[in-house]
């Protein structure tokens, strides 16, 4: 996928970004790792049929399986792509370090995204097509293949920030690329919201717990 | 401690010693479909269900298709929720026997076993103290280390049956008594289940099989159409059974 938007964005269309190879890396593993995450946890419930009608099993444990699995993987590409942005020539300071917070924060709203969608589409199944249209729709809006400063007029660039991904991916370059420290205020906010949206979950999970059963049955 | 459930509703009550495993008191459940977007059916699988599953006992439930029978066997090991009712449990393992429960055919025969054991309810120092035994009696040696994708259909039945016999719950539900495996085999582990079934482990067994609900249980409960529509002793239930199917 990079390869292709490179190649379009790149070389076709002649993106005046500088290390436009590495701008695009930045923005769309991370990217990748939310999107894989949300569209294997939309069916997780549905999948996990079998087990659901013989065993009494608390239904998180679904979506959380898939999060878990996923963010094990993401490990091993994101040493990857360290490794191939310090091939590359960027500059490694200690301020790399603070890109643990930037993946934990996006660790956390994958998990409350994770824990909303898994809990809609057993009610809802075609739910499922409405997420996948949505992610290639926080893919365009996300600025993976352009930069926000350069394209949005600045009186919208507040409002693009308030998109989640959109702002992590900021903050993946800017401490990636421009080694500099994130924007603590934002990860906390994005941090504070995705805690709350996993207690709305979790309250919500106790409440309807046996009724996933019945519901996937039929 | 007592856990009773009441729309969908979990809480503590304290007990004492009780001689009943289970109390249902007018239960119901409804399934429901969607006719429409915004119209829903509801299908009625359980009314009023009130019966009590006393400590040791073995309890046979019989009826025709869709009278209900799989929908109890759900709600009495918690999967399914009640829409009306209260059901309360006195015992704290529950298990609906299950064969290959959540098995996963990339690990091996040994780690599946220890995975379906902790699904079926026991802590994985209570499989592992069991999984010799387990593995003997699946007779699965030679290929226990091996991915369970390897195993022929009959071997992965006999390894999930071998984990659903050994392990130990307080209350036991079984849909239908099944021999897995070849002829040799299948004698054995039919021969096994009914010892377990005979032992003081409280069971609740649904069958059609008449001979044998008659042979294992002390009481029997016939369902219809959703409701009860007999509860007692096994011969004067099973014989009122028979006579309803005949006429």
């Amino acid at each position: 996928m990079v390869a292709v938007l490179y190649l379009v964005f790149g070389v076709f269309l002649e993106t005046k970004t500088s290390d436009f190879l590495i701008f695009l890396i930045c923005g769309r593993i991370p990217f990748s790792w939310f999107s894989r995450s949300i569209g294997n946890a939309t069916g997780s419930i549905i999948a996990g049929r079998g087990l659901i009608n013989q065993v009494s099993i608390p239904m998180p444990f679904f979506p959380l399986l898939v999060v878990f699995q996923d963010a094990f993987k993401q490990t091993v590409v994101f040493v990857f792509m360290f490794g191939f942005l310090y091939l590359y020539g960027l500059d490694i300071s200690w301020v790399w370090l603070s890109i643990i917070f930037v993946i934990l924060t996006q660790f956390l709203l994958t998990f409350a995204f994770a824990m909303l969608v898994a809990a809609v589409t057993p009610y809802i199944p075609d739910f499922r097509y409405l997420i996948s249209t949505g992610l290639m729709a926080l893919m365009l809006g996300s600025g993976i293949f352009y930069s926000y400063t350069d394209v949005i007029h600045p009186d919208h660039q507040r409002l693009f920030l308030m998109n989640p991904i959109a702002n992590l991916i900021k903050n993946y370059r800017q401490v990636l690329m421009d080694n500099v420290l994130p924007d603590w205020s934002a990860l906390g906010l994005i941090c504070l919201g995705s805690l709350v949206l996993i207690m709305i979950m979790t309250w919500y999970y106790k409440k309807t717990e046996t009724n996933y059963a019945r519901l996937i049955a039929q | 401690m007592v856990l009773q459930k009441n729309r969908n509703q979990l809480c503590a009550v304290d007990s004492t010693v009780n001689d009943n495993v289970m109390e249902l008191h007018d239960v119901g459940v409804q399934y429901r479909t969607r006719r429409s977007f915004f119209r829903h059916d509801y299908f009625t699988a359980l009314e009023g269900v009130s019966f009590t599953i006393k400590r040791g006992e073995t309890l046979g439930i019989l009826g025709s298709n869709g009278c209900g029978k799989s929908t109890l066997l759900r709600v009495l090991a918690n999967i399914y929720g009640v829409d009306s009712g209260t059901v309360s449990w006195h015992c704290k393992q529950v298990a609906l026997l299950s064969l290959a429960l959540g098995f996963d055919p990339e690990l091996s025969g040994r780690d599946n076993a220890i995975i379906s054991g902790m699904f079926l309810g026991a802590r994985k120092r209570e499989v592992l103290a069991m999984l010799d035994e387990i593995i003997e009696f699946s007779e699965l040696e030679g290929f226990i280390n091996n991915p369970i994708k390897t195993y022929s259909s009959g071997m992965r039945a006999r390894l999930g049956f071998s984990v659903a016999l050994k392990m130990r719950s307080e209350l036991l539900l079984i849909d239908e008594v099944l021999g897995v495996g070849d002829g040799k085999f299948k004698l054995k582990a039919n021969k096994a289940m009914l010892d377990k079934i005979n032992s003081k482990q409280t069971v609740v067994l649904v069958s059609h099989s008449m001979n044998q609900i008659l042979k294992l249980c002390e009481r029997a409960l016939w369902l219809d159409q959703g409701k009860i529509k007999m509860i007692g002793e096994t011969e004067e239930v099973v014989s009122a059974y028979q006579q309803f199917i005949k006429n």
